[in-house]
């Protein structure tokens, strides 16, 4: 038995040494200078440690004629995260419902297609919806985005919930009708409020893909509401021109804290809304 | 869960309004003729450069906002949409080559032929560049700058250690000088494997072996004879023989690493183009002490050149075609002109800027595109974007399979067959 | 008393209105106007000069594309087999009793939180002979697609450990205490009970998996950008490439609707099989 501990124990901490090499990696060339980095091997501790990179990743690396780092986007990403992560949420949770328990004629051919549109890459879609979003007059606005994150977190969401919801007993909701509940009530009163581990869930990876999203932002956002990740990627993906690797591994951490806040904070919520039954087949 | 509710939609609220208020205050800071102007200028060396541009033009008494986006193809694939979807940029930035042909096509461009006639561009521009921005008699982009993509860079120490004592003048002394490094135990030729740079590579061989002729023949006229034959064979083979004396890290390597390594003297020559010269400054190297430029190996070996162009997007708002003139007259003033090159290393369009303020390389430069027999445009400035891509792909297959010289020719022609 | 029971029929068919116009309008009106552009010779913009199968033929006969799709198949088969593995090993162990469970569970779920634009840079740095280990798999025509495999396990293996995990907890403990009393070694308890019992579970994470397989793309282009040479091409960078670096989008969306097909031929009997069953 004390053997077999042992055992797990090695197999998680070595599991764990190799996961968090990268991110070793990562800390470790954001404080170092760039001589260090030109001249020096990738796993060595830095020999004169520095924070300037990090200053210049937040506040001052140029990318363009504007000298703000990524801090500029950083509201951006907030004033489109909220509403693309609330909006396709409760409705991916419609969705699950209405396909769980009420099951109307045709709805599982309209998931079907919803499923196949999530092997779609973003970019094959892109155009035409360019096209659909001017001749609704949205293009390039803040609507305009939060529709477009909604229509790429549909498929993935509405699957989550249903199964959520197919996990739930059916006497449940038979009882519901019977005491005089209609879609609606049933939905508002029994079913979200029995939600709250699966909407944690599906918070944290609708949240997560739309704060780390780079092309939709950059296409639909509009000049206004650029997210941080355009200022990311203007800072580490320049092609003719000096790379500042040490800013780079800076810059991309302060992207990733949010949703690392985030998963670090409901690691445990994400991990009990799936127990309860979320991912039934 | 509803003061959960309520609380996440006052957060919401509040950010909305905090962004609202932020775009209401930008636009209440705009006078003057306001440019928007999408780029791809992202590194430091050339946000230096256009951070000039956006000065003058400030100064000119505009507005400039800056919309950079890192990456050409993203840029412009943004630039597209942004028209498509009826928000255009006030400008936006394209390389000398086809890829606004489709733009133009559609009707989505204003003309610049007032500027191109005040500029006597029919005279004055080198004949790649014009014929690239001229469609159907009518200039469609204002060219910033020239780039020239296939200098050959050195470094002086790894010369001395290797005992070369002159630059060489033809293709046999450069393979000799690419022995000489190797005995020598430095790396020949600092590459980076990507496709792109692959082509440059070829480029340059099939300029300094082929000359303009073949050059020319092969990358504007895609004679299929040309492709065919011995001489274009000779330059294929040529460019295979240079994996000889590349090194095993090289697949993947971005251009400015394999820069460093000419910097630190661990390699000898490196292939690629002007932009190269902001390393070399940023690590305190002059040019003809510490690394030498070579423009090509005999005199009278094309010049290729690129460049960056600004084009203005079709609009009806008389605010917006103001700024665009003027910021057409801005970019073209010498001023601009010799300060946007400076930073980024490349050469004004116009020759009537003061070289003396230009570094040993741009003064080469300026004097060998005075010759019009040397002036030719890289690959891209006479092939569509799709043709470009696919001779990038028969020459990054060959480079790094065992793909055989009869097939890599072939394969070459077919590319370009259509 | 209850409500009558006529109106009350079409609420279902307007709470899913949202639902009908995305995948109607926004999914099969995109799909539609994909097939279209792929029988054109559409260069920037989609022209209507129909050229029928040209575009196919084309895609067909280039050597990349054909590429990509074996790298594709090869990769498809090694990451989902991987992910599946490791996450139900790390989730396995970790439902053991393990002190420290939240700390690792950060620590295994941490990549997929990253964009992989950086991270995938940092295991090209790691994987460069001469960087860091002495390892040269990555500048290596054949072996380079399995780097990616190795740098895209680390960044989903969390999710399906954290999934599986969730599935774990809601097995019976009684079961547990059950084979106990037998006498079953606990290997055999996983093997022979309880993974049949998270079969829906792994269906979903595989369903996941596959998504993003298809749609792989951002770790090819930051680690070996479909290098060296095309070695590591796949389909998204090839209909990437051609719809904006090389301004072809009848040959990218002629791709697409190649990638596309399988899927249908996949999920639409699926689709309907499920509602037989559900509507009898």
């Amino acid at each position: 038995m004390k053997v077999a501990r042992v055992g797990i124990y090695a197999f998680l901490f070595s599991a764990a040494l190799c996961f968090l090499l990268p991110l070793y990696v990562m800390l470790v060339t954001s404080v170092k200078s760039m001589d260090e980095i030109r001249q020096g091997s990738l796993f060595a501790l830095p020999l004169a440690l520095t924070f300037e990179p990090w200053r210049q990743a937040w506040s001052a690396v140029c990318t363009g004629a504007a000298c703000e780092g990524v801090r500029a986007g950083f509201w951006n990403s907030v004033a489109i995260a909220i509403p693309s992560t609330i909006i396709p949420i409760l409705l991916g949770a419609v969705n699950g419902y209405a396909l769980s328990f009420w099951k109307p004629r045709g709805a599982n051919v309209l998931f079907a297609v919803l499923l196949a549109g999530a092997f779609i890459p973003l970019q094959v879609m892109i155009y035409p919806l360019v096209r659909l979003l001017a001749a609704g007059g949205i293009f390039g606005s803040l609507p305009g985005i939060v529709l477009v994150h909604t229509i790429f977190g549909m498929p993935l969401l509405t699957l989550l919930f249903r199964n959520y919801y197919a996990g739930v007993p059916h006497e449940l909701f038979q009882a519901a009708r019977i005491d005089g509940g209609g879609f609606w009530r049933i939905f508002l009163q029994v079913m979200l409020p029995m939600s709250t581990p699966i909407l944690v869930v599906a918070a944290i990876m609708q949240l997560t893909g739309v704060w780390n999203d780079y092309i939709l932002g950059l296409v639909f956002a509009g000049r206004e509401h650029l997210p941080m990740t355009v200022q990311l990627n203007n800072v580490i993906n320049t092609t003719t021109g000096t790379r500042l690797y040490n800013v780079n591994m800076a810059a991309t951490i302060l992207t990733a804290l949010v949703p690392l806040a985030l998963y670090f904070l409901s690691g445990r919520w994400f991990v009990r809304g799936i127990a309860a039954g979320a991912v039934k087949g | 869960m509803a003061h959960i509710r309520n609380a996440a939609l006052a957060t919401m609220t509040a950010t909305m309004a905090m962004a609202m208020a932020m775009a209401m205050a930008n636009s209440a800071i705009a006078a003057g003729p306001t440019a928007e102007v999408i780029h791809w200028w992202t590194s430091g060396g050339e946000s230096a450069a256009v951070k000039q541009v956006a000065q003058a033009y400030r100064a000119a008494g505009g507005t400039w906002i800056d919309t950079a986006i890192a990456g050409g193809d993203q840029s412009r694939a943004v630039t597209v949409n942004r028209i498509v979807g009826g928000n255009p940029p006030t400008a936006a930035q394209f390389n000398t080559s086809k890829q606004f042909l489709d733009l133009i096509e559609q009707g989505m461009l204003n003309n610049v032929d007032d500027i191109a006639a005040r500029e006597r561009w029919d005279l004055s521009l080198p004949k790649p560049i014009a014929d690239v921005i001229r469609v159907k008699g009518h200039y469609y982009a204002v060219p910033l700058n020239i780039h020239m993509q296939t200098w050959i860079w050195y470094s002086q120490a790894a010369f001395k250690k290797a005992g070369i004592t002159k630059e060489p003048a033809t293709m046999d002394e450069f393979f000799g000088a690419l022995e000489q490094l190797k005995a020598a135990g430095i790396v020949p030729l600092a590459h980076g494997g990507q496709a792109w740079q692959e082509t440059v590579l070829f480029s340059a061989i099939l300029a300094n072996m082929g000359g303009r002729d073949l050059y020319l023949s092969v990358i504007q006229a895609r004679d299929q004879k040309a492709m065919h034959s011995d001489a274009f064979r000779k330059v294929l083979l040529a460019f295979k023989r240079m994996h000889n004396y590349v090194d095993a890290g090289a697949p993947g390597r971005n251009w400015n690493d394999a820069t460093a390594m000419v910097i630190k003297g661990t390699a000898g020559f490196q292939v690629m183009g002007d932009w190269v010269k902001g390393e070399f400054t940023n690590a305190k190297q002059v040019a003809g002490k510490d690394y030498g430029c070579i423009a090509g190996l005999g005199p009278t070996v094309p010049y290729l050149m690129q460049g960056d162009v600004f084009v203005f997007p079709k609009t009806a708002s008389a605010n917006a075609v103001q700024a665009q003139k003027l910021l057409a007259n801005v970019v073209t003033a010498p001023a601009t002109q010799l300060v946007f090159s400076q930073l980024k290393g490349s050469i004004p369009v116009r020759m009537d800027v003061d070289t003396s303020r230009l570094d040993a390389c741009a003064q080469k430069g300026m004097a060998i595109i005075k010759d019009r027999a040397r002036q030719a445009g890289v690959t891209e400035v006479y092939l569509t974007p799709d043709q470009n891509g696919a001779i990038q792909d028969v020459l990054t297959a060959y480079w790094n399979t065992n793909m055989t010289i009869d097939k890599a020719q072939k394969n070459f022609a077919a590319a370009l067959r259509n | 008393m209850a409500r009558p029971r006529r109106p009350a029929r079409l609420t279902p068919f307007a709470a899913l209105l949202p639902m009908a116009l995305t995948a109607i309008v926004a999914y099969i009106g995109c799909a539609l106007w994909t097939l279209r552009v792929s029988f054109t010779s559409s260069r920037t913009f989609a022209s209507s000069q129909y050229v029928g199968l040209a575009q196919y033929e084309r895609l067909f006969d280039n050597e990349r594309w054909v590429l990509s799709l074996h790298n594709l198949a090869l990769y498809g088969v090694l990451f989902i087999a991987a992910c599946l593995v490791i996450g139900c090993l790390l989730a396995i162990f970790i439902d053991q009793n393990v002190t420290g469970e939240g700390v690792l569970r950060t620590i295994f779920l941490y990549p997929y939180a990253m964009s992989f634009v950086a991270t995938g840079l940092v295991w090209q740095w790691m994987l460069t002979p001469g960087q860091g280990f002495p390892f040269d798999w990555i500048v290596d025509q054949d072996m380079v697609i399995y780097t990616v495999v190795i740098a895209t396990v680390w960044q989903a293996a969390g999710l399906v450990m954290a999934m599986v995990l969730a599935g774990l907890r809601g097995v019976d403990p009684d079961l547990w205490k059950a084979a106990r009393l037998d006498g079953i070694p606990a290997w055999r308890v996983y093997v022979s009970i309880v993974l049949p019992l998270l079969a829906p579970t792994l269906a979903t994470v595989t369903l996941l998996l596959s998504t993003t397989v298809v749609k792989l793309f951002d770790a090819v282009v930051a680690m070996t950008q479909g290098g060296p040479g095309t070695a590591s091409e796949v389909p998204a960078k090839f209909i990437m490439d051609h719809l904006f670096l090389r301004s072809n989008i009848g040959l990218a969306s002629a791709g697409a609707m190649v990638m596309l097909a399988p899927v249908l031929a996949m999920l639409v009997p699926y689709a309907y099989a499920r509602s037989r069953r559900v509507n009898r």
